[in-house]
């Protein structure tokens, strides 16, 4: 019985650390299928991550700060949008920069704001669901009916953006954004917005993504506190062959191994903890190794798109 | 599309990157003029200053002239900070072995350049063999490498006193002369001087640089030319991540003579930024290292007097980016660049 405790209470965590990794993953499948990858999701969920905090410190309201984050994040998003689809920028150059861009932002924001007093303040944040009084059934109870309500969020939209992508014109529409551009606009279809929007719209997932990073995860804003989370969620759509469902899905597993290192040091006191600290970063790269041969790349993914005369 | 029609945009862009940093200033309480004489002041007209921004340059100049060659080859090195541990450490690590002399000198760089080309070299063979997004791949060795430090200079590799986490110093006889009396300015300067001089022969001479410039344009291209382009990703990632260990032996050669952690914050990402706004031009490269340094140097000043926090500096360097890629945009002349230049004025 404790080992199926261990696991449930490991699976119940996995799923909170894989929560902001899903959420940028599903934001970073819509823009990569219309055809723009973002390398600067880290950039945008660290401003996502800071701004959540300073409006859920102002206002009381976690879900304010959720609001702000996304919208936050739709804004830097927009940047590069601007940047790689209006004037046909190298995608990864502007995304570099938006690292950057994000880095700054919200370190430079935190010591102007909360971070100026110094001690810490107290954060009002996100405390976990408690589904139809689920949550205290053992084992399952805390998997599937004890998380953050941004959880259920993240993967109602999985599903949504899967049944979008099989089923409706908008999908049809975006896919053929980021196939055949050439064939889509001459289709009729403004592919420039189309791939505009889809950035905008991944902003605001990784906006939200940095949101439940530092107001239900870990309660506070530190500098550069995403750790990678956002490579790692570029990662999961190459993994999940641009697969929403499937991203939500390698997301957990990082969420897992993550959970799963936190425990281990404790169990191994003797093994020196950095050697546990690397164990998600560790699995990307195996995993980067092993699963990244795929044909189901979007064919005009990186690729400007200039209208042809 | 031509240039010109997107020269209205672009400047548009430039505006409006420039209003956020001075906003920015604004909101810090700070004067943006005043910043910028500050900046100005302390990093060119005075001693210290100016000697600092050329101390860094050093680092800035090997490394950015690695991500020139990455870029160029359209490789996207992210992981020169895990790559310069690693050369570091592995020089460091060698050390004790070493003769003590001027041989030891160029074995202790040589081992920091192998150090990196290894680190790098995983990321290369990630891509090659598996066609692993070498981004994400030198991303993640970051965090490995930054972990592995952490862990040797608490544990193995600990100063025998064992109080602060840092390794002992290395042989005087190993460490990097310096150039000038009363300067820290060291033999580094050198070696840089050297490696801008090679790279640029091999990037702008060299069948090598010929092979960048066909994989850089496109797959199909170089596939055409009998280029693996596969084979190219890894040797690039394995030559920018040597370049970057050298410059992590050349920090600890020069400045600190010994490992400790966080001993080169952020010269990855800085080196990054050197490189795009040299335009991946190795001859410029310098140049552009030293005047990031300076921007370094003048605003690390202001911010330790509390002036303005000092991350503004990745505000900066982001805002710097865009900056150029927008000028580039506005500056180019497409068909009919003339005409359309015409018709707006």
């Amino acid at each position: 019985m404790d080992e199926v405790v261990f696991l449930s209470s490991l699976l119940a965590a996995g799923i909170r650390l894989a929560a902001p990794i899903a959420l940028a993953a599903i934001g970073e499948t819509l823009s990569e299928r219309a055809g723009v990858i973002n390398v600067g999701i880290e950039g945008i969920m660290l401003v996502g991550a800071f701004v959540a905090v300073l409006f859920a410190v102002y206002t009381g309201s976690p879900w304010v700060g959720l609001l702000a984050a996304i919208v936050a994040g739709v804004a830097m998003s927009g940047v590069h949008a601007y940047f790689v689809v209006r004037l046909k920028t190298e995608q990864i150059v502007s995304g570099i920069a938006l690292l950057f861009l994000g880095l700054g932002l919200s370190g430079y924001g935190y010591r102007l704001t909360l971070g100026e007093a110094g001690a810490a303040v107290k954060i009002p944040g996100f405390r976990e669901l408690d589904i139809l009084g689920l949550a205290d059934v053992p084992v399952i109870g805390p998997i599937l009916f004890g998380q953050h309500a941004l959880v259920y969020l993240a993967v109602a939209s999985a599903i949504a953006m899967a049944y979008m992508f099989r089923a409706t014109r908008l999908g049809v529409i975006i896919k053929a954004v980021g196939e055949t551009p050439v064939a889509a606009d001459s289709a009729g279809i403004n592919v420039d917005r189309v791939r505009f929007l889809c950035v905008l719209v991944a902003g605001g997932f990784a906006g939200a993504g940095g949101a439940f990073l530092s107001t239900a995860h870990l309660w506070g804003f530190v500098e550069n506190m995403t750790a990678g989370r956002g490579f790692l969620a570029i990662a999961c759509v190459v993994f999940a062959r641009w697969n929403p469902v499937a991203a939500v899905l390698v997301a957990l597993v990082f969420g897992i191994a993550d959970a799963a290192q936190i425990r281990l040091q404790t169990i191994f006191p003797a093994v020196p903890y950095q050697f546990f600290v690397i164990a998600p970063y560790v699995v990307a790269i195996v995993s980067l190794a092993v699963g990244s041969r795929s044909s189901r790349m979007p064919a005009a993914l990186g690729i400007p798109f200039a209208k042809p005369r | 599309m031509t240039g010109t029609e997107l020269r209205k945009p672009a400047l548009v862009a430039v505006a409006f990157l420039v209003a956020m940093v001075v906003i920015a200033i604004l909101l810090a309480g700070a004067n943006p003029a005043d910043i910028v004489y500050g900046i100005v002041e302390r990093a060119l007209f005075t001693r210290a200053g100016l000697l600092e921004a050329l101390m860094r340059t050093i680092p800035l100049t090997i490394m950015g002239l690695g991500i020139a060659i990455a870029f160029k080859a359209r490789i996207f090195n992210i992981g020169m900070d895990g790559q310069l541990i690693a050369g570091s450490v592995v020089a460091v690590v060698a050390a004790p072995l070493l003769p003590a002399n001027v041989a030891g000198i160029v074995l202790f760089l040589g081992l920091g350049f192998l150090g990196g080309a290894v680190w790098g070299g995983i990321a290369g063979g990630i891509k090659a063999r598996f066609g692993g997004n070498e981004i994400i791949a030198t991303i993640m060795l970051n965090y490995v490498a930054v972990q592995m430090l952490s862990w040797l200079v608490r544990g193995p590799l600990q100063e025998k006193m064992r109080i602060i986490p840092r390794t002992d110093a290395i042989d005087q006889a190993l460490r990097l002369p310096v150039l000038f009396d009363g300067t820290r300015i060291h033999a580094g300067l050198i070696v840089a001087v050297l490696a801008v001089v090679v790279v640029a022969l091999v990037v702008m001479r060299g069948r090598f640089g010929y092979r960048l410039a066909v994989v850089g344009s496109n797959d199909h291209a170089a596939q055409y030319a009998g280029i693996s382009p596969s084979r190219m990703a890894a040797t690039v990632l394995v030559i920018s991540g040597a370049l970057a260990g050298l410059a992590g032996a050349v920090e600890v050669a020069g400045l600190y003579g010994r490992l400790q952690e966080g001993f080169a914050p952020g010269f990855g990402i800085a080196a990054i930024a050197v490189a795009l706004v040299a335009r991946l031009n190795p001859l410029l490269v310098p140049v552009s290292a030293f005047g990031f340094s300076l921007l370094y140097s003048g605003l690390g000043a202001l911010a330790r007097n509390g002036v303005v926090p000092f991350p503004l500096i990745n505000i900066m360097e982001g805002a710097i980016i865009l900056i150029f890629l927008a000028a580039s945009i506005a500056l180019r002349r497409g068909p009919g660049g003339m005409r359309g230049a015409s018709a707006n004025g």
